[in-house]
């Protein structure tokens, strides 16, 4: 794991970037932990956990679900309000031992590539508070996602997510329960508009068009190569596509 | 720092550093039931509930729980008493090893708390994070919902077996075929098992308190002063020679005090393989060379005050390597030009060390080119099958340390002691009369453990620092330096006459035994035995080169050489079938091997010396019955109904259902001994001393059921202490499925003799002959119905009159290893257009012989299929260009989940086997053997399209269906 030298609780967002804004110590905010504590290496680091800021709320505002950034999986999952799509996504990331500590915060600040929540996420347009030196700053996720925006010295608030629309996806895996090779997310909002988002297939989880597919350069690995992903991102964007028809379901 | 925690109820103040884990700082304080499966929080054996949760406590900082409340199992149930989910979990045969079952028992808890009725569904979300190598989930999946219902005040009745009726003869008093009951273990009864008290019961294990406790029982559940612990630095380089090491920098690190390496070791040339004396040749280890021959292969080993203190001298440790070109595949291996791997001196007994070719195994019965000359049909095929690891949640481990006799103690995870306390000696130049080999309860070896692995290492480090020392390797160490599978590339050929029997069988193999021999050899007579026995042939060879590669090292899996045989001889014999157009289990059943017909390939790849005089015969088969089971159980007739293999509402999806027949062994003929001692105590109980090693599987169970039988004595009165060189007689260990059938007939003989005092005894006090008493219900009985009890006898024997320590010791070794059989059936849904395969269902009836303790024998069927599953569908040790392993962790790696189980189904089918304990033949290791290749033919049977390599992973059979055009 990382060495950890020192650990931080603050009580306030202010005392926690300023644990974080310190020049000559290396600190990362520490979520759940989960992938953090597990990680290889000996990186020395400091970790100011945000379990006490307070951010561990689910709130609504009209047709926008405000999801603070330390909600577990476990209870985005639970909760009433939270999009199909999501929810189910939200149950591949792992086991009940780990959804129950990871938060939403800390999927969305891992990025990883093969994460069908963020894929989800990205389907919905879901937009990231970010508190840094200079205030809350919202994000489209996108953005993070692709790089555009970097997290150091900040901490992630929380997620919003437009609610309504239809959601699904299509997954290909080694077992029904194993991280996919690809996985296709789909949300039709209301207004009608569709996004596509998909892991396996970039660096990172990525919007992706049905008919931009041959273009996608995804990285291989000993359960896909190249060309198979690709393949497989037409075959499961069309079977999504196909799930989700213009003005609703026929 | 220190935190603030309510640790089972009561609040406590705890000491930790801010990187420390909870579960490190719980194991530190005393809660050993939070055990060690990885660093990446994937196994849930360290899981606890924090806040009522359960939670991965190995990634879980201890300050993270600073003021949470944590609960783990030892707070269930006081001592003396269980929590009813522990009850559920015992009475159910939930536990194997119990390394992870307190984990599961919280993961109920939590559950139960929140729904005192759940679903099946959610029970399996609840077990979701929690990996088990053993049970295939469905007997924890019994506890939860036996628990719930106790919890809920419902009545729960004692666990029965449930017995099916037989579908191929009759069974008095047996007239169910519709009401088969949907809870295993279901035992199809023979009529010639005689009636037994104690042996068939679903006996509760006798060790389920303290593994359902979590209480301290596995290597390192102890605390000992002054502890060292080990590190070993790996090689990044698959081929090397290490040209120079400098470990000042190591050594000159605070809380340093050992670094070995090639040049401070003496040079002992080893084969690592757990075997009987002598160890098959060649001996091509040292406990440290100065060349690397695989990325992961010993390089040097550190003990130090900390793991952080000999992790960072590690890296201060200078080598540098003078990098060898590699060759990795078998077959390039042993090709001109190759890299040779072992070029040192003192090869003897490789076959070709300059060609890489470690042994060349051949057998022949009768004249295999005339066989062919005969056939009217010939049929040739090739097949690949690829490494896999065996994966116990409990990684290898050892402690050692200087007893107050200055003995060296080794405390060690192992399935072999008495070959680790024979084999570790002369590296560590001591007699082996100064080594004691302990071991304790252990968490799956699956044959990983049939090895002196690490075991040189901590007595090595012990005897440089006169301190304890110990070594628990990584996760990662773990899948790439201990062992795996071997990979194979195998080909048939395969005669057939108009009638459709088989008249010659060819069968060639070449193997990779990585860098090291170790298990090379026998691994791959086993293939050959296993491969050419199912089925009869007149005429039939074996041809296999063995070749060295520089790949991590395989040695013994549970099936040993089998499970690669039968996945290509299964497939190729359903290919033979079709190309015939013979249905499937008819052409098997034409030629398969029954009884009275001879194995006739066993005298030249059998272990032990080659007795070509004597042929083993068959002398039980129920295979008959148990495909009858199985094609009722799996539904067989749909393969042939177009409607359900192509289902009109989803048009990706093909439907197919599979078929393998298996046949095993029982042990290793003439070589395999087992010993057990049975001595009374004052109240009429007995201590059980074997060397037989129980590795979670019931050993320990099933061997003081026979005692018990023998002795008419409730299993509670018989104590069970195993596999403690200084204290139990010697056995070989617990592999070749030989415990129940060698070690039970070693006890069951131990017990007679016993018996035979105590008889002697009693007609002492009866004033009978010994002939009219017979031993029941903890009494001895004479004829007119007169009794004495067993504690009365003993009270003479000990105390009162020509005393005498009534006391029983027997060994057995078995000239015959009789055939278990099995038949395999699976059902896959195929996604046409991804290549993604869905195992729907498994289904596997064995014969088995007389099942000892059908609960724990249905779960070494349930847990092996699901093993077997792992190889045949998903599991792979994939590798870079350079030799690297790149899913050296769970996640990557994966195995099956409780969540994504397909449906199991286990039939015990009895027979009576003469020459085993009560009709007891071995089970452990036929459940690996036919899953591969039922799901193979079942991808066929939804498909047409016939893959002969496995895992079936998505782009494998995409490309597979593909390529067909």
């Amino acid at each position: 794991m990382v060495t950890i030298r020192a650990y931080h609780r603050p009580t306030t967002l202010a005392a926690a970037l300023e644990l974080l804004a310190r020049p000559d110590v290396e600190a990362i905010p520490l979520g759940g932990g989960t992938e953090i504590n597990g990680l290889p290496g000996r990186v020395p680091s400091e970790v100011v956990d945000l379990q006490a800021l307070g951010l561990a709320d689910i709130s609504r505002d009209g047709a926008t679900l405000d999801v603070g950034s330390m909600v577990t999986l476990r209870d985005f999952i639970e909760h009433e309000w939270t999009p199909p799509l999501l929810r189910d996504l939200a149950r591949r990331e792992g086991p009940n031992t780990i959804r129950n500590v990871a938060t939403l915060g800390g999927v969305v600040a891992t990025a990883d590539p093969e994460s069908g929540l963020v894929a989800g996420l990205l389907a919905y347009s879901a937009v990231v508070s970010i508190a840094g030196a200079s205030g809350i700053e919202n994000v489209v996720l996108t953005d993070l996602v692709g790089g555009g925006k970097g997290l150091v010295g900040s901490i992630i608030t929380s997620v919003q997510i437009a609610l309504g629309g239809d959601g699904t996806f299509e997954a290909t895996a080694r077992t029904p329960a194993d991280t996919p090779i690809v996985l296709v997310a789909g949300h039709r909002s209301d207004d009608d508009s569709l996004l596509l988002a998909a892991t396996g297939v970039a660096a990172t989880p990525v919007l992706i068009e049905p008919d931009g597919i041959e273009d996608l350069r995804p990285p291989p690995d000993f359960r896909g190569s190249a060309d198979y992903r690709r393949h497989l991102a037409g075959v499961l964007a069309a079977r999504v596509v196909g799930r989700l028809p213009e003005g609703g379901p026929a | 720092m220190t935190i603030t925690v309510v640790l089972n109820g009561e609040a406590r103040e705890l000491t930790c550093a801010p990187h420390e884990s909870l579960m490190a700082v719980l194991r530190r304080e005393g809660f050993y039931s939070v055990r060690f499966g990885s660093e990446t929080g994937e196994t849930g054996a360290a899981a606890v509930l924090v806040d009522g949760r359960l939670v991965s406590s190995d990634v879980m900082l201890a300050a993270q729980a600073d003021g949470h409340e944590i609960e783990t199992v030892e707070g269930l149930a006081p001592r003396m008493s269980l929590h009813p989910i522990q009850e559920a979990f015992i009475a159910t045969g939930a536990i194997q090893s119990g390394y992870s079952t307190p984990a599961m028992i919280l993961a109920a808890k939590e559950l139960l708390a929140a729904d005192p009725d759940p679903s099946e569904d959610q029970i399996r979300d609840a077990l979701s994070g929690i990996l088990d190598r053993e049970t295939g989930y469905l007997r924890p999946v019994l506890a939860v919902q036996r628990a719930a219902a106790a919890l809920r005040g419902e009545a729960v009745s004692d666990v029965e077996t449930s017995v099916v009726s037989p579908l191929t003869y009759d069974m008095d008093g047996v007239t169910d075929p519709e009401g088969i009951p949907a809870v295993s273990p279901k035992v199809v009864p023979n009529p010639e098992v005689p009636e037994t008290n104690v042996v068939g019961r679903p006996e509760i294990k006798v060790d389920a308190l303290k593994l359902a406790k979590g209480n301290p029982a596995f290597v390192d559940d102890i605390d000992m002063r002054q502890m060292l612990y080990a590190k070993v630095l790996y090689s990044p380089h698959a081929h090397a020679r290490i040209v120079a090491i400098d470990d000042s920098k190591a050594r000159s690190l605070p809380g340093v005090r050992a670094v070995l390496h090639h040049q401070n070791v003496a040079r002992v040339r080893y084969a690592s393989g757990g075997q009987s004396y002598p160890n098959p040749l060649p001996y091509d280890q040292v406990s440290f060379d100065d060349k690397v021959r695989f990325v992961g292969d010993r390089v040097a080993a550190v003990a130090a005050e900390s793991v952080e203190i000999a992790t960072e001298a590690l890296e201060l440790i200078d080598v540098t390597y003078e990098v060898l070109p590699a060759v990795f595949d078998e077959n390039e291996a042993i090709a001109e030009g190759a890299p040779v791997i072992h070029d040192e001196d003192g090869m003897d007994g490789a076959h070709d060390a300059s060609r890489n070719i470690v042994h060349h195994i051949s057998a022949d019965v009768a004249d295999v080119d005339a066989g062919f000359e005969q056939a009217d049909r010939i049929f040739e095929q090739e097949f690949r099958v690829h490494q896999v690891q065996q994966a116990p949640i409990e990684p290898h481990i050892a402690i050692a340390y200087w007893d107050s006799d200055e003995r060296l103690v080794i405390r060690t995870s192992t399935q072999v002691p008495f070959h680790v306390r024979r084999m570790v000696a002369p590296l560590l130049g001591l007699p082996i009369k100064k080594i004691r080999i302990i071991k304790p309860r252990i968490g799956g070896g699956f044959g990983a453990k049939q090895e002196m692995l690490i075991e040189d290492i901590v007595g090595h480090l012990t005897m440089a620092t006169g301190r304890p020392v110990r070594y628990e390797l990584t996760r990662q160490e773990e899948f790439v330096s201990s062992r795996t599978r071997h990979p194979q590339t195998i080909a048939y050929r395969t005669g057939v006459n108009a009638a459709g029997h088989l008249v010659a069988q060819e069968m060639k193999v070449v193997a990779n035994t990585g860098a090291y021999g170790t298990h090379g050899l026998t691994v791959q007579m086993v293939s050959g035995l296993r491969g050419l026995t199912s089925y009869k042939s007149p005429n039939k060879r074996y041809r296999c080169d063995v070749a060295y590669t520089n790949l991590p090292v395989p040695g013994a899996y549970r099936g040993y050489g089998a499970p690669q045989a039968l996945f290509a001889l299964e497939a190729h014999m359903e290919d033979v079938a079709h190309a015939l157009e013979i249905d499937p289990l008819e052409f098997r059943r034409m030629n398969w091997t029954a009884e009275g017909d001879p194995i006739d390939v066993a005298p030249q790849l059998g272990e032990g010396e080659a007795d070509t005089s004597f042929v083993p015969v068959v002398t039980s088969s129920g295979i008959e019955e148990c495909v009858a089971q199985g094609e009722r159980s799996i539904g067989w007739q749909r393969r042939l109904d177009p409607e359900w293999r192509q289902p009109s509402d989803r048009p990706n999806i093909r439907r197919g259902l599979g078929f393998a027949m298996c046949m095993h062994g029982s042990a290793i003929p003439g070589l395999d001994m087992g010993a057990a001692s049975i001595k009374i105590n004052d109240d009429g109980s007995f201590n059980m001393l074997i060397g037989a090693t129980d590795l979670g599987t019931g050993a320990d169970t099933i061997l003081g059921q026979i005692a018990a039988e023998v002795l008419g004595v409730p299993l509670d009165d018989i104590v069970v202490y195993a596999a403690d060189t200084d204290m139990t007689p010697f056995d070989t260990g617990a592999y070749a499925s030989s415990t129940t059938y060698i070690s039970g007939m070693a006890v069951k003989r131990a017990a007679e003799e016993t018996r035979r005092q105590i008889v002697d005894r009693a007609a002492l006090l009866l004033e009978e002959s010994a002939g009219a008493i017979e031993l029941r219900d903890r009494q001895a009985w004479s004829t007119d119905g007169r009794s004495v009890g067993l504690a009365e006898i003993a009270l003479s024997s000990l105390h009162q009159a020509q005393q005498h320590q009534i006391m029983g010791t027997a060994s057995y070794v078995s000239p015959e290893s009789p055939p278990p059989y099995a038949a395999q059936f699976a059902e896959v849904e195929v996604d046409v257009d991804t290549g993604q395969v869905t195992v729907q269902s498994l289904v596997m009836a064995v014969d088995c012989g007389v099942a000892i303790n059908p609960v724990t024998a249905a779960g070494q069927v349930e847990g092996g299929m699901i093993q077997a599953l792992g190889y045949g569908h998903c599991e792979e040790m994939a590798y870079d260009e350079g030799g690297r392993m790149v899913n050296a962790r769970f996640g990557p790696y994966w195995i099956y989940r409780a969540d994504e189980m397909p449906r199991i189904d286990t039939y015990l089918v009895q027979t009576m086997e003469k020459s085993g304990p009560f009709g007891a033949k071995a089970i452990a290791e036929i459940p690996k053997d036919g899953v591969a290749p039922a799901i193979r033919n079942a991808i066929a049977n939804a498909t047409g399209t016939r893959i002969n390599a496995i895992p079936f992973t998505p782009e494998r059979v995409w490309q597979a269906l593909h390529s067909k055009g």
